[in-house]
């Protein structure tokens, strides 16, 4: 028999039409021939060739032609893998040449996996060439005699049989068999395709494959790889792109007494249902680290004896003495007792980097989802929603699967099919819309394996189903009720989460209609919410529903996160000192203010060991200069200022209450002393949260009115002013009989603001008992100005050890917003609505202020203040 | 654009770490664009050498500015006043940039501020995307105007390998597959044959695998008479 028409062993049994038989052998991480050897040993009589993998999943390993030598003396064809990864075309051209040389004579060309999946993910990647420029090359160095470059080879070529491998799991579907047809077109005579387990789309391959012609050009081995175990077919269905495992395969292995038994018998069955697919010439098994079962699946599906198997005649150029190709009565034995291959421990475990890595891969790919589902949730909701906080898992309990511990306890393995199970059930619960139940079962998962993934994006998935379906709802009751606006906000929301959503575009479509509708019946209705609550409501409109501001996030991200690589002594500079801190107030409702060693909220600086806290102010007198945006909240306690101070406390959760004494100004109502003092006690009766006395900016008024409070109020821990440089002597004198506190005020003045306090200081106040008003500006009004002169005051506190000025800021906002012209003007066009426009500006500039340093905000309107409250509260967190 | 990221602060801090008085020099073409070394990264990058030096006690003397780029020889010209005044220069240009001001300031201590990372697109704000390897030898005409060398993870010219799932290339997962997408483009436009013809291998030499790269137009020289 003349070998001469074929090139190779491999080749001859599929053009005398023999179903081929392949298998593959990963080469040691070592130097050891004898690893080769044994396995080749192993196989040999059972498969027609063996494919020596070329560094697969890019890790490196003892190369494929050193092996395939090795391979050939145990009288086993070799299928040597060449990737483009590792050698450039002069390289790759050399080393065939060589492969040649030593008797070579199957060549499987490879794009190779991409380097970052092995042991040495730094390396640079070749790439010179792709698989299908491989192929092309090197069929023409061998039917052309010429290099790459077109120079011509002069004496002995390459004369391989050229394979190619086909991948029709991977994506896009149509255009893999094209790719093949590629492969054909540029050389490979046979395929070897990735792991089948998904037959369906297989079969739709091969059918897409014998449209195309291809069966009549080129041998295809399917590629079978028999599952090890429950765990390993489970990996693969769920971790290995592409290898889509079905169900029934998983269960057969869950339930098998003898996983390995079950598994060979798994990988024979598809042997049997590929042999059935017209164009199908052989099988290619890939036993993974487990070359033992090769020949008990080869004699299982009836592929034993190999034909020509006395044929096989490796030629090894210095042929090894003792190689007898065939040796029957020896090979028999072999199944029945399977020489102890002593696999390395560490095997399993590289042949499943690439499996792990892609399962990494998967991984993050859900957590991107989860955090992705998780804002979307908070931004929806307003609030963290509700999910299983993970335990803390350590990194070695990570992977659900461990591939590299083979022999996994009893325990896991029960657990691993309680989970499946689980899994299962959960999913049907699913698809027939019980989601309340796959729910429960796929927390239950959770229970048993806290990283599950499936799980945990199955439930992700799930809460944003009920999202959905809530807010279908809602909407479809905002519709009943004619809230187009509140039915509109409701689609979009389910719109955002899913785009093709038809309810919601239906639905939005409908609310358009209907808007469209009432804007031609009566388009004077528009607005009819804003413009009748202030009318309609004598007492106290509600707050809460003008202006709603969404709640600020209070996630903290280090500074350090967020500085991008600049190392923190760079950019951390905490003061030098302190800035007091003052209290006031009696027991639990006594608030401190200072006690920062940073500028404003730098609080990855330093500490800020008190927040800034808000006084609300109430008036001696009924307010005759209040827009009707402020004075509506409490026209109904102006005229009992302990009224007033009850409402701003139980109804507007004041803090701290600062009484301004305006009537005793002389140029105002010049009220007497014992007016203030009663305003001041019946203030006092009324509420037990800190108090400001201000004085109406008189100094000497000031003075009598407030030792007449003093008489009256008696020894509390309240703060009084404003102190001025006139006055200080009498207030300091005041202030320090009653152990009162007190408001330094100066006119927006570094050097003012300090010698005033020096001037306290002198008269015997202590620098804990004094609080400074800079004088402030509105927005619009000398904010900045106001900005500047606080800021410089806090840096010299800060950091130039200026002890005077290490005393915190009181503020007072309310009073220099409130007057302004434009806090007052009507609701127009232009300037819109008055309410909105007093808020923004008393917001604004007490938001301004609170990064200039402000310690102690008085403020007035109540949204205002919440909204300031809220950013405090934003600013704070940490 | 060129795409580039500043270094971290300690490695130009190493090698700075002689010097008393520097410059630090940003470009107001691609870097600065992309936000790594235009004037506004010339001002934190100085202000935290200066902080950390300060930190070490030996403070730190910074001259900054921002030249309109630093790969024309013209806009260079300052740096000769300057190597009088400051000790060395850290250049927040690509590495055209510093590597121009090296052959033209032969005696100045020109340090590179940023590693030039890519040739990009900008999508979105804070957003870079590599999209050209500048291989010199463009084929995009085939492949629906996207490019398989920069985008595809083993650069191949018969794409997709077995690795395209879903889209996505298997090197991460938010990695579109080129390749996937060029097709579904091809085929969108009944071009799908393009892709049957097999791509011969790439010369590599216009993508610099012949050494460093020089173009010449001789009706844009200068005395270029002959």
């Amino acid at each position: 028999m003349s070998n001469e028409k074929y090139r190779s062993h491999l080749e001859r049994v599929l053009r005398e039409g023999h179903f081929a038989v392949t298998c593959e052998i990963g080469p040691p991480k070592s130097a050891d021939g004898d690893v080769v050897r044994q396995k080749a040993r192993l196989i040999r009589g059972f498969v027609d060739a063996a494919n020596i993998t070329d560094c697969q999943t890019a890790i490196v390993r003892m190369s494929s032609i050193a092996s395939g030598v090795l391979v050939m003396q145990e009288g086993v064809e070799p299928v040597i893998q060449m990737t483009c990864r590792d050698r450039n075309r002069i390289a790759i051209q050399a080393d065939l040449l060589g492969a040649a040389a030593l008797g070579i004579k199957n060549l499987l060309c490879l794009t190779g996996d991409h380097q970052k999946f092995g042991n040495h993910p730094e390396a640079k990647g070749v790439f010179d060439l792709d698989s299908i420029q491989l192929l092309d090359m090197v069929r023409r160095m061998r039917d052309e005699k010429r290099f790459q470059c077109g120079e011509e080879i002069k004496g002995k070529t390459v004369e391989f049989f050229l394979g190619a491998a086909a991948n029709p799991f991977a994506d896009p579907f149509e255009f893999r068999v094209h790719r093949l047809a590629k492969k054909v077109a540029a050389g490979a005579q046979f395929i070897q395709t990735q792991i089948v387990y998904n037959l369906e789309r297989f079969r739709k391959f091969m059918e897409m494959a014998r449209d195309l012609g291809l069966t009549e050009k080129v041998y295809i081995l399917a590629g079978i790889t028999p599952p090890k175990s429950f765990g390993m077919a489970r990996y693969m269905k769920y971790f290995v792109p592409g290898l889509d495992v079905p169900d029934e395969i998983l269960k057969r292995l869950k339930d098998a007494k003898d996983k390995r038994e079950e598994g060979i018998q798994i990988a024979v069955e598809i042997i049997e249902q590929v042999r059935e697919i017209p164009g199908i010439a052989g099988v290619h098994i890939m036993a993974i680290e487990w070359e033992e079962a090769v020949p008990e699946i080869v004699k299982r599906a009836g592929l034993h004896p190999r034909p020509l198997a006395e044929e096989v005649k490796v030629e090894v150029p210095r042929p090894a003495p003792e190689i007898i190709p065939e040796r029957p009565e020896v090979e028999e034995e072999v199944p029945e007792a399977p020489p102890k291959v002593e696999v390395p421990a560490e095997a399993l475990k590289e042949i499943f980097g690439s499996l792990r890595s892609s399962m990494e891969a998967l991984r993050d790919g859900i957590n991107l989802l989860h955090e992705g589902l998780a804002s979307l949730e908070r931004a929806l909701l307003g609030g963290p929603a509700e999910r299983p906080v993970p335990p803390e898992i350590k990194p070695e309990e990570r992977p659900v699967v461990k591939p590299e511990a083979p022999a996994v306890s009893k325990e896991e393995e029960e657990r691993a099919q309680k989970v499946a199970d689980l899994l299962s059930a959960a999913k049907a619960a699913r698809e027939a819309g019980e989601l309340a139940k796959a729910e429960a079962l796929y927390r239950q998962v959770l229970e048993l394996e806290a990283e599950n993934e499936i799980a945990k994006s199955a439930l992700a998935e799930i809460e944003k189903e009920r999202l959905v379906e809530e807010l279908l709802k809602e909407a479809e009751k905002k519709l009943k009720e004619e809230d187009l606006d509140g039915a509109e906000a409701a689609y979009q929301k389910v719109l955002e989460l899913y785009p093709q959503k038809t309810e919601a575009v239906k639905g939005l479509e409908k609310v358009k209609e209907l808007k469209a509708a009432r804007a031609e019946k009566k388009p004077e209705e528009e607005k009819p919410a804003v413009e009748e609550r202030p009318a309609a409501e004598v007492k106290a409109p509600e707050v809460a529903d003008i202006l709603v501001f969404a709640e600020l996030s209070k996630e903290y991200r280090p500074v350090s996160e967020r500085a991008a690589g600049i190392p923190e002594d760079v950019y951390k500079e905490p003061g030098t000192a302190y800035i007091r801190e003052v209290t006031i107030g009696e027991g639990e409702k006594a608030i401190t203010i200072g006690g920062t060693n940073v500028l404003p909220f730098h609080l990855f600086e330093g500490e800020m060991k008190n927040p800034p806290h808000v006084a609300m102010e109430v008036l001696d007198v009924k307010p005759e200069d209040w827009p009707e945006a402020l004075a509506k909240y409490f026209a109904d306690v102006f005229d009992d200022p302990g009224a007033w101070a009850k409402k701003c406390v139980e109804v507007y959760g004041a803090e701290a209450i600062n009484v301004y004494l305006v009537g005793t100004d002389p140029n105002f109502l010049d009220l007497g002393p014992e007016h203030a003092a009663k305003v001041v006690e019946k203030v006092a009766k009324a509420v037990d949260v800190p108090l400001v006395i201000w004085g109406s900016g008189s100094a000497e008024k000031d003075v009598e009115v407030l030792r007449e409070v003093a008489n009256v109020l008696g020894a509390k821990n309240v703060m009084i002013g404003p102190v001025v440089d006139t006055n200080h002597r009498a207030l300091g004198a005041t202030a320090m009989g009653y152990g009162y506190s007190l408001i330094a005020s100066s006119p927006i003045d570094v050097n003012l603001a300090k010698q005033l306090n020096i001037l306290l200081e002198n008269v015997g106040v202590p620098l804990d008992k004094i609080a400074m008003d800079p004088s402030v500006g509105a927005l619009g009004y000398g904010l900045e100005y106001t900005y500047s002169v606080m800021e410089r005051i806090r840096l010299a506190a800060l950091y130039a050890q200026d002890e005077k000025l290490q005393v915190p800021f009181v503020i007072n906002v309310g009073r220099e917003v409130w007057k302004t012209k434009e806090a007052g003007l009507p609701s127009d066009d232009m300037l819109g609505d008055q309410e909105v426009r007093g808020i923004a500006l008393e917001a604004i500039t007490a938001l301004a202020l609170l990064l200039a340093g402000g310690d102690f905000l008085i403020m007035r309107h109540p949204k205002a203040i919440e909204v300031t409250k809220r950013v405090i509260d934003g600013l704070m967190a940490q | 654009m060129i795409i580039a990221e500043r270094k971290p602060i300690k490695r130009i801090l190493q090698m700075i770490e002689p010097f008393e008085r520097i410059a630090v020099i940003g470009c107001r073409g691609c870097v600065a664009i992309c936000s790594a070394g235009g004037d506004r990264e010339v001002e934190i990058l100085a202000a935290a050498l200066r902080l950390a030096r300060k930190r070490q006690g030996r403070p730190l003397k910074t001259v900054e500015d921002t030249f309109v780029r630093q790969c024309d020889p013209e806009y260079l010209t300052p740096l000769g006043e300057l190597k009088e005044k400051v000790e060395a220069v850290v250049s927040l240009a690509c590495g055209v940039g510093v590597n121009l001001a090296a052959d033209l300031f032969p005696d100045l201590k020109i340090y590179p501020g940023v590693d030039t990372s890519f040739y990009g697109a900008n999508p979105a704000l804070g957003e870079w995307e590599e999209k050209c390897r500048g291989c010199g030898d463009c084929i995009i005409d085939f492949t629906g105007g996207l490019c398989p060398i920069a985008r595809c993870a083993k650069n191949l010219l018969n794409g997709p390998c077995g690795g395209s799932q879903n889209g996505k290339c298997e090197i991460r997962p938010e990695v579109p597959c080129v390749w996937h997408q060029i097709y579904e483009r091809l085929k969108a436009r009944g071009e799908l044959e393009k892709l049957s013809q097999i791509f011969p291998a790439k010369n590599w030499i216009p993508a610099g695998h012949g050494g460093p790269r020089e173009r010449k137009r001789p009706d844009l020289q200068m005395n270029s008479q002959k």
